[in-house]
C-alpha cells in the first residue's frame, strides 16, 4: 500500500501534465507518460500490478494448491502465450473462458476458494501476471467448437447492435466515426488497424484504474448510461470473442499495456 | 367473422414482430447472463432499432421511405406551439455533459471545447437565420436525429423521452436566436 501513495503521487502529478495535453496523438503520449512516471517513481504501476499477481498466482489456496496447478489453455501451469490464446471452449467446464474466467474457474475448482471469496482485484492482478508472459506473441484464437462459434455470432451481434434510450451500439463509434472524437481520445478502430485488443489489459494512468477488458467493454456501455453486463457474463465473453478473433495475428506488443 | 378478423389481424402484427426482432430467443438466453436491466435492453429493442442493427446502420434504399415516415410521425410539438424558447435554459442543457452532451459531438459551444462527431454548428443561427423552416428543421432534428439522418449516432432526444418539447424548443432558441450566448460569443477553440 505504500506503493500505492507513491504512484498517487505520480498519477496526480501526471494527470495536471495529461490534461494540459489535448491534441496529442494518445498513443505517442501514453509512452511519454509511461516514461516519466518510470523516471520520478522508479517503477512502473504495471510492475507492481504484475508482482501482487505473481504473488496471488503463487499462494496456497483452501485445497493447498496454488495456481500453478492450474491449465490456461496450453497445459498446466504453462504460461507462455497463453493468454494470446483466450477466449477460447475449454473441455473441463464447458464453457468458453476468457482470461479472468478461467482464473476464477482455477480458483474455485482448483484452489478451492468459495465463489464469494473471490476478489474482483486479485482477478485483475492475476490477469496481469498471466497476461505477462504474453508481450511479444501474436493473438490466436479458434472458432473450433460450436460454443466458440455460437459466441462468436453472438458477438458480432451485439457490436452492431442499436440498443438503449440513446441508441447505444459498438460500431456506431468504432466504425462509423473512427478517428473522430467526443472528449479527448478518438474512437479507436477496434477491429482493424488499433489492434485494441492488444491493448487490454491495461494501466490507466489518467484514472490511476487496472483493467482488463471485461471493464473496458462495461465502460463503453456505461459512459453513455446504457445498463452494462455483468462482470464475467456471456455477452461481454461474446463481444470479446468477436473483438479478439478480428485482431487474430496482432502481436502484443507489451502486456500489461499503458494507456491513457 | 369479426374475430376471424381480429385473429388474422393478431397474427400478422405476430408475424411482422418476429420479423423485425435482431436477436433471436437462443441469443437472447445468453444475454440474460449479462443481468436484469442489461437483457431488457435488447428484450424490448424498438423495431427502429433492430432494422439499424439488421442493416448495420446503411438501410436500403427500398426501406427508406416507410422508415422516414414511421421517424417523422413520432415528433410531438410543444404545447405552446412555440418551437424557440428560452435560450438561456437551452443552454444549460446543450452545455451539461449529462443532461443533452451536444457540445461532446458538437463543436461551436463558448463553454466546453466541442467533438467533432457530429457537424461544427458554430455560429448555427447566424448561418441559418431564424425562419420557420430553419427552426423546424432544427427542432425535428434535435427531437428526432432519425428522421433526417437514419440509424445516426446523434441521439433521438425527444423520440426517445431524454428531453421535453419544452426542452427541445429551449435548445433551439440557443441555436438560433441572434442575442444567444451561442452567437455572439466565440467558440471554445475557434481560431
Ligand atoms: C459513444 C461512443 C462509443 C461506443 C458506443 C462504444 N465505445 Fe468503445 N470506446 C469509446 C471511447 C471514447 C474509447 C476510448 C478511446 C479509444 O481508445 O477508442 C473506447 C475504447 C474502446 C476499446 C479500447 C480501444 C483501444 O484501442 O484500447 C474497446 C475494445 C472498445 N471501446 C470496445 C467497445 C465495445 C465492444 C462497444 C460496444 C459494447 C463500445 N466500445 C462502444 C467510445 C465508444
Ligand atoms: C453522439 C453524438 C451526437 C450528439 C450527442 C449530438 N449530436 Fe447532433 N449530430 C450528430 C451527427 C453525427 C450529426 C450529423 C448526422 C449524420 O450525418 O448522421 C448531427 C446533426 C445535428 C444537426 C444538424 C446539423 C446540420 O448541419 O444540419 C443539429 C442541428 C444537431 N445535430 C444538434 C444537436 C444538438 C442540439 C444536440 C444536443 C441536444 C446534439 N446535436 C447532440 C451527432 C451528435
Amino acid at each position: 500500500m505504500p506503493l500505492k501513495a507513491l504512484l498517487m503521487a505520480g498519477a496526480l502529478a501526471l494527470m495536471g501534465l495529461a490534461l494540459a495535453q489535448e491534441g496529442v496523438d494518445p498513443r505517442e503520449e501514453a509512452k511519454r507518460q509511461k516514461q516519466l512516471l518510470l523516471e520520478t517513481a522508479g517503477i512502473l504501476p504495471t510492475e507492481l500490478i504484475v508482482e501482487q499477481g505473481k504473488d496471488l498466482f503463487n499462494r496456497k489456496g483452501p485445497s493447498g494448491k496454488t495456481m500453478a496447478e492450474c491449465d490456461f489453455g496450453l497445459g498446466k501451469g504453462v504460461l507462455e502465450g497463453a493468454a494470446a490464446r483466450l477466449p477460447r471452449y475449454f473441455l473441463d467446464t464447458g464453457k468458453v473462458e476468457d482470461l479472468d474466467s478461467r482464473i476464477i474457474t482455477c480458483m474455485t475448482r482448483v484452489q478451492g476458494f468459495k465463489p464469494a471469496q473471490v476478489k474482483r482485484s486479485e482477478v485483475v492482478a492475476v490477469a496481469f501476471y498471466i497476461a505477462s508472459h504474453s508481450t511479444g506473441k501474436p493473438i490466436q484464437v479458434r472458432l473450433l467448437f460450436p460454443e466458440e462459434r455460437a459466441l462468436y455470432a453472438l458477438g458480432e451481434k451485439l457490436f452492431y447492435a442499436r440498443s438503449g434510450a440513446r441508441d447505444v451500439g459498438c460500431a456506431t463509434c468504432h466504425v462509423t466515426y473512427v478517428g473522430k472524437r467526443a472528449g479527448v481520445l478518438p474512437y479507436a478502430d477496434v477491429l482493424g488497424k488499433d489492434k485494441s485488443w492488444t491493448h487490454w489489459p491495461a494501466y490507466r494512468y489518467s484514472n490511476d484504474q487496472i483493467w482488463t477488458m471485461q471493464d473496458r467493454i462495461r465502460a463503453c456501455y456505461g459512459n453513455i448510461a446504457h445498463p452494462q453486463p455483468d462482470l464475467y457474463s456471456l455477452p461481454i465473453l461474446a463481444l470479446e470473442l468477436f473483438l479478439a478473433y478480428s485482431n487474430n495475428g496482432a502481436v502484443v506488443e507489451e502486456w500489461p499495456a499503458f494507456v491513457r | 367473422m369479426k374475430k376471424a378478423l381480429l385473429t388474422l389481424l393478431a397474427l400478422s402484427l405476430l408475424a411482422w414482430g418476429l420479423a423485425q426482432r435482431y436477436l433471436q430467443d437462443p441469443e437472447l438466453e445468453r444475454v440474460k447472463s449479462g443481468g436484469k436491466a442489461y437483457a431488457e435492453v435488447f428484450v424490448s429493442q424498438r423495431p427502429d432499432q433492430a432494422l439499424c442493427s439488421i442493416h448495420r446502420n446503411r438501410l436500403p434504399a427500398d426501406l427508406l421511405p416507410k422508415f422516414l415516415e414511421e421517424q417523422r410521425s413520432l415528433i410531438k410539438y410543444p404545447q405552446n406551439g412555440k418551437l424557440m424558447g428560452d435560450w438561456k435554459k437551452g443552454g444549460a442543457i446543450f452545455n451539461n455533459l449529462q443532461k443533452a452532451n451536444c457540445f461532446s459531438c458538437h463543436f461551436g459551444s463558448p463553454v466546453h471545447l466541442g467533438g467533432d462527431v457530429g457537424p461544427s454548428l458554430e455560429k448555427y443561427g447566424l448561418k441559418r437565420g431564424q425562419s420557420e423552416a430553419v427552426q423546424r428543421y432544427t427542432y425535428e432534428v434535435i427531437y428526432n436525429a432519425w428522421a433526417y439522418f437514419p440509424c445516426t449516432v446523434m441521439y433521438r432526444f425527444g423520440a426517445q423521452g431524454l428531453l421535453t418539447p419544452e426542452e427541445i424548443a429551449d435548445i433551439v432558441a440557443y441555436l438560433l436566436d441572434p442575442e444567444s450566448d451561442f452567437n455572439t460569443k466565440p467558440a471554445v477553440g475557434s481560431k
